[in-house]
């Protein structure tokens, strides 16, 4: 009966599924939202399905450096997120506003 | 149905539902609520792979820190719901939407396409991991991956100092009018 | 101390000072600066009298104290290191420098009190002092090199100090050009020499010298030899590249006394000595050089005897003193032109500073026609000019006699000289008395000419110590080489110290050995040279403090000829009517007709495509930082999409 497998039997599939839908929310919502602390939230969920991508195939894989990679992408992030949160109050201070759309002066 | 496919099933569905009322919720706070969720589904699933000890950095460091300073910060600024969350430009939007798309299919296709090529493993057959696997994570942490673990402490360091020296500067690079 | 050491302070201490002042010259004082830069110099002066100590205590043939820090250059056959050398020739010349400069820097302090760029100044001479070590130091031609361009740089720099003023800016201008014209040659030469001999170390270019004269003009040896001649008449102000020497009076009088009279301008005649086994294989080359040295010295005499600028005088005197150290050299007399670049560094030195002594107190006024009669408002300044005066003119028993003497007897009776370059040579010493007798008479006697509103005095000790030192070596310093026919008559005193010290660094000329005169033909060429010097002497002082209007009678009657050397035999407007104009000209033409319709088309038309493609790409940068993000998405679907179809 293949057509229950795919419910019962969770595979490295499943999870890759799973990491890359994450994936795409995250990517729409920092394509579209317009607050820039929301969209600094959808880079952290793209961040975080990447890691779920690495730890299945650390466990599929049988090898632990996939862990490893998780364990510095997880310090980058949170170094990330504390820049960025710095950067977005000192434009906050500025300009009073996180509306994206306020922050088109880099035009060619 | 056995446990380890109704766990993840489980999990799954609130892992994406958060995701998605992060990406959808109009009031930051909300969408920053949602991130919190999301962030304990996927610390879980880290669970059911075996990766305790990310599991519980995950916990920690995101759950935790990071989703604390994210809070702060809109406390800080006191909003309120947006009226225009999203871009309001069609053809860019639709254009926008259209990558998704095309990159979801594309990362879809790709997983479909290696679906047919190997035979997968599943749950029960790839527990190869050892038992204790946090040890052997720090052990591989502290000898194959040392310099990068150390290159890290320094760029935490660097990033603590660059915060509190951007978080304290007086508002942009321009003079004020 | 060991000598790497030693070596290694003597060579940096200047350029410390050089930093210290450079780094801070809008904030340090004038004493502050002045003291740090004569301080430097003064620990470079006692390095070389160590360094001089221990080469005295070495034996004779072995007098050599080789430095290398570290290899410089390594391709292939070439190798040069930072390597420095002290031996009897390079010996004296860091004395002199380093000695001369501690004095010039004293003076400099109390005369550039009051200028703003007092630091500024006094790093330039430090770096001056660094390059010139580095110059006589080197113990290659690229070593060498360095130090000849960086003297290069520093006079340019000095000469326009107060660019402020176009003509002063021109002038270093002038002279920074006119000596690249040299230096071309002096590569030239450098290559030539590599070329043939495969090494440009001034000591292994000497071994590897040919033994035998080189007859042709096309030889490696003479071809070298004489590009580096053209070389040394760039930095040596000879004909025809003399012409930036006077015109870089324009810079602090200072400056020309340590630059352009005792260090720099010789740095061309230490070259030649340095190379000298080289250029005594090359008796073409030789006779050049003295022929030149003897013309040079007489045509800027007699310049020197219509100018009015007590420094121009002081210019064409040293230029026309040069001409003398070439002669020597010329004819193979290089511990000559060695003795003479030394007691000429002390007393022409000693005539800048005292020139500067008067314009300091003549409130910048440099035209001798304004003086007169200065003796009794100066009299340290007088006296001590005095004694420079009877050393240019070579009176016995003052330093200048004994050199200048040396010379033309050499010039007499070395087998590459010549009776006609000694007479060329007394010609010039008979114009050189009565130019300087001349500039005393205008300057110091007769009746004072001066402006009512100046009132000339005497400058302060810290100008006058100098000038006295100065004025004691010009006395003392020829006697390091007194002739043997005068030491014989002289009991207890030892004959031409200098030239046995030099002697096992030197060759003598190939051809045949050196036929002795005797006695009686030296004394007769040393009284004819004396007593024609001094009627001449005697004569510009019957002119100028006597019966003032005959010298204008005597330029009345000259009429077109004394316009001519009055000025300078045009030679400045020769140079531009037949060489810079036409260069000028042709510039322009290739600027108006090349450049403009050719070459800047093609810049022009890539300009307009790269415009016009961005005007086209530029409507994707919109500045939405999200649509940029939808940029990299579409990237990443282009690579996704390309791994999958394949």
């Amino acid at each position: 009966m293949p057509s229950t497998d795919v419910f019962t039997t969770i595979t490295l599939q499943h999870y890759l599924v799973l990491s890359a839908a994450l994936f795409m929310i995250g990517l729409t919502g920092v394509l579209l939202r317009r607050n820039v602390i929301v969209i600094m939230m959808c880079i952290e969920l793209m961040l975080n399905a990447v890691n779920l991508s690495f730890i299945a195939f650390s466990k599929f894989s049988g090898r632990i450096d996939g862990q490893i990679m998780v364990f510095f992408v997880l310090t980058i992030a949170a170094a990330e997120a504390a820049v960025g949160l710095a950067l977005i109050v000192c434009i906050f201070k500025r300009f009073r506003e996180v509306n994206i759309r306020f922050f088109e002066h880099l035009k060619g | 149905m056995t446990a380890d496919a109704f766990i993840f099933w489980f999990l799954s569905l609130i892992t994406l539902g958060s995701a998605l009322s992060v990406m959808l919720l109009a009031n930051p706070v909300y969408s920053a609520l949602s991130l919190v969720m999301t962030m304990v589904g996927i610390s879980a699933l880290f669970v059911t792979l075996g990766a305790y000890f990310i599991a519980g950095v995950q916990l920690i460091v995101y759950a935790g820190a990071v989703m604390v300073l994210f809070v702060m910060v809109l406390m800080l600024f006191d909003l309120r719901a947006e009226l225009q969350a999203f871009s309001r430009g069609q053809i860019s939007g639709a254009l926008k939407l259209a990558t998704v798309g095309a990159l979801a299919g594309l990362i879809g296709g790709a997983l479909l396409l290696s679906a047919g090529n190997v035979a997968e493993p599943s749950m029960a057959e790839a527990a190869k991991l050892p038992p204790d696997a946090s040890k052997a994570l720090g052990i591989v942490l502290f000898t194959r991956h040392i310099f990068g673990f150390e290159a890290l402490g320094v760029l935490l360091l660097v990033i603590a100092i660059g915060t509190v020296a951007l978080a304290r500067a007086k508002g942009g690079t321009h003079a004020k009018h | 101390m060991n000598h790497s050491l030693l070596m290694a302070i003597l060579l940096l201490s200047p350029f410390v000072g050089f930093l210290i002042n450079g780094l801070r010259w809008r904030k340090n004082g004038p004493n502050l600066a002045g003291g740090i830069a004569t301080v430097a110099i003064f620990i470079s002066f006692i390095c070389s009298v160590l360094l001089f100590v221990d080469l005295v205590s070495m034996p004779q043939e072995a007098r050599r104290i080789a430095v290398t820090f570290f290899e410089w250059i390594a391709v292939d056959r070439l190798k040069i290191g930072a390597g420095f050398v002290v031996d009897p020739i390079s010996a004296i010349m860091i004395l002199v420098i380093t000695g001369v400069g501690t004095l010039i820097h004293l003076f400099s302090v109390s005369y550039m009190h009051h200028d703003k760029g007092v630091a500024k100044y006094f790093a330039y001479l430090n770096l001056f002092v660094f390059n010139m070590l580095i110059l006589v130091l080197g113990d290659s031609l690229v070593t060498m090199f360095v130090g000849w361009e960086g003297v290069g740089l520093c006079s340019y720099l000095l000469i326009g100090f107060w660019f402020t003023d176009r003509e002063k800016a021109a002038a270093g201008m002038k002279a920074f050009i006119t000596n690249r014209i040299g230096d071309a040659a002096f590569l030239l030469g450098m290559f030539v020499l590599f070329m043939t001999f495969g090494t440009l170390n001034l000591h292994e270019l000497n071994e590897l010298a040919p033994t035998v004269a080189e007859g042709s003009w096309l030889g490696a040896a003479t071809l070298g030899t004489l590009l580096l001649f053209i070389g040394a008449t760039g930095k040596s102000a000879q004909i025809p590249l003399y012409v930036w020497l006077p015109d870089a009076m324009a810079g602090p009088t200072p400056v020309s006394a340590l630059i352009h009279a005792a260090t720099m301008v010789t740095a061309g005649v230490y070259m030649i000595v340095r190379l000298n086994a080289m250029f005594i294989a090359a008796p073409n080359t030789m006779m050049v050089i003295a022929v030149i040295g003897a013309a040079t010295a007489v045509f800027a005499a007699t310049i020197g005897m219509t100018q009015w600028d007590i420094k121009k005088v002081l210019a064409y005197s040293t230029v026309s003193q040069l001409g003398y150290m070439f002669l020597a050299a010329g004819v193979g007399a290089f511990g000559a032109a060695m003795f003479h670049l030394m007691t000429h560094a002390f007393f022409k030195a000693l005539m800048f500073l005292g020139s500067g002594s008067v314009i300091h107190a003549m409130h910048e006024e440099q035209d001798i026609r304004k003086m007169g009669a200065l003796k009794k408002y100066m009299p340290i300044t007088h006296f001590t000019f005095f004694l420079g005066w009877l050393a240019i003119i070579g009176m016995p028993p003052f330093a200048g006699f004994f050199s200048k003497d040396l010379i033309l007897e050499k010039a007499f009776a070395s087998p590459l000289g010549h009776p006609l370059l000694w007479a060329a040579g007394v010609l010039g010493a008979v114009m050189t008395a009565f130019y300087m007798t001349r500039l005393m008479a205008l300057t110091f006697w007769g009746k004072s000419r001066v402006p009512k509103e100046v009132h000339p005095h005497e400058s302060p000790w810290l100008m006058t110590i100098p000038l006295i030192v100065l004025g004691f070596l010009s006395v003392v310093g020829g006697w390091i080489g007194i002739p043997h026919v005068i030491s014989a008559i002289l009991p207890g005193h030892p004959a031409n110290i200098l030239g046995d010290w030099l002697a096992p660094m030197l060759k003598v000329p190939l051809s045949d050995a050196h036929h002795h005169l005797d006695a009686a033909t030296e004394w007769t060429l040393m009284g004819i040279s004396v007593v024609l010097a001094a009627i001449s002497a005697a004569v510009a002082y019957q002119f100028y403090v006597r019966s003032p209007e005959t010298p204008d009678k005597i330029a009345k009657a000259l009429g077109p000829v004394y316009q001519l050397v009055s000025k300078k035999y045009l030679i400045d407007e020769l140079y531009f009517g037949a060489v810079i104009n036409p260069l000028i000209r042709l510039s322009k033409n290739l600027w108006h007709h090349v450049d403009v319709n050719f070459i800047d088309k093609i810049t022009y038309v890539l300009g307009d495509l790269v415009r016009g493609g961005g005007s086209l790409v530029r409507t994707l940068q919109t500045g939405n930082m999200q649509l940029y993000a939808m940029y990299v998405g579409l990237g990443l679907v282009a690579i996704l999409s390309f791994v999958l179809m394949r």
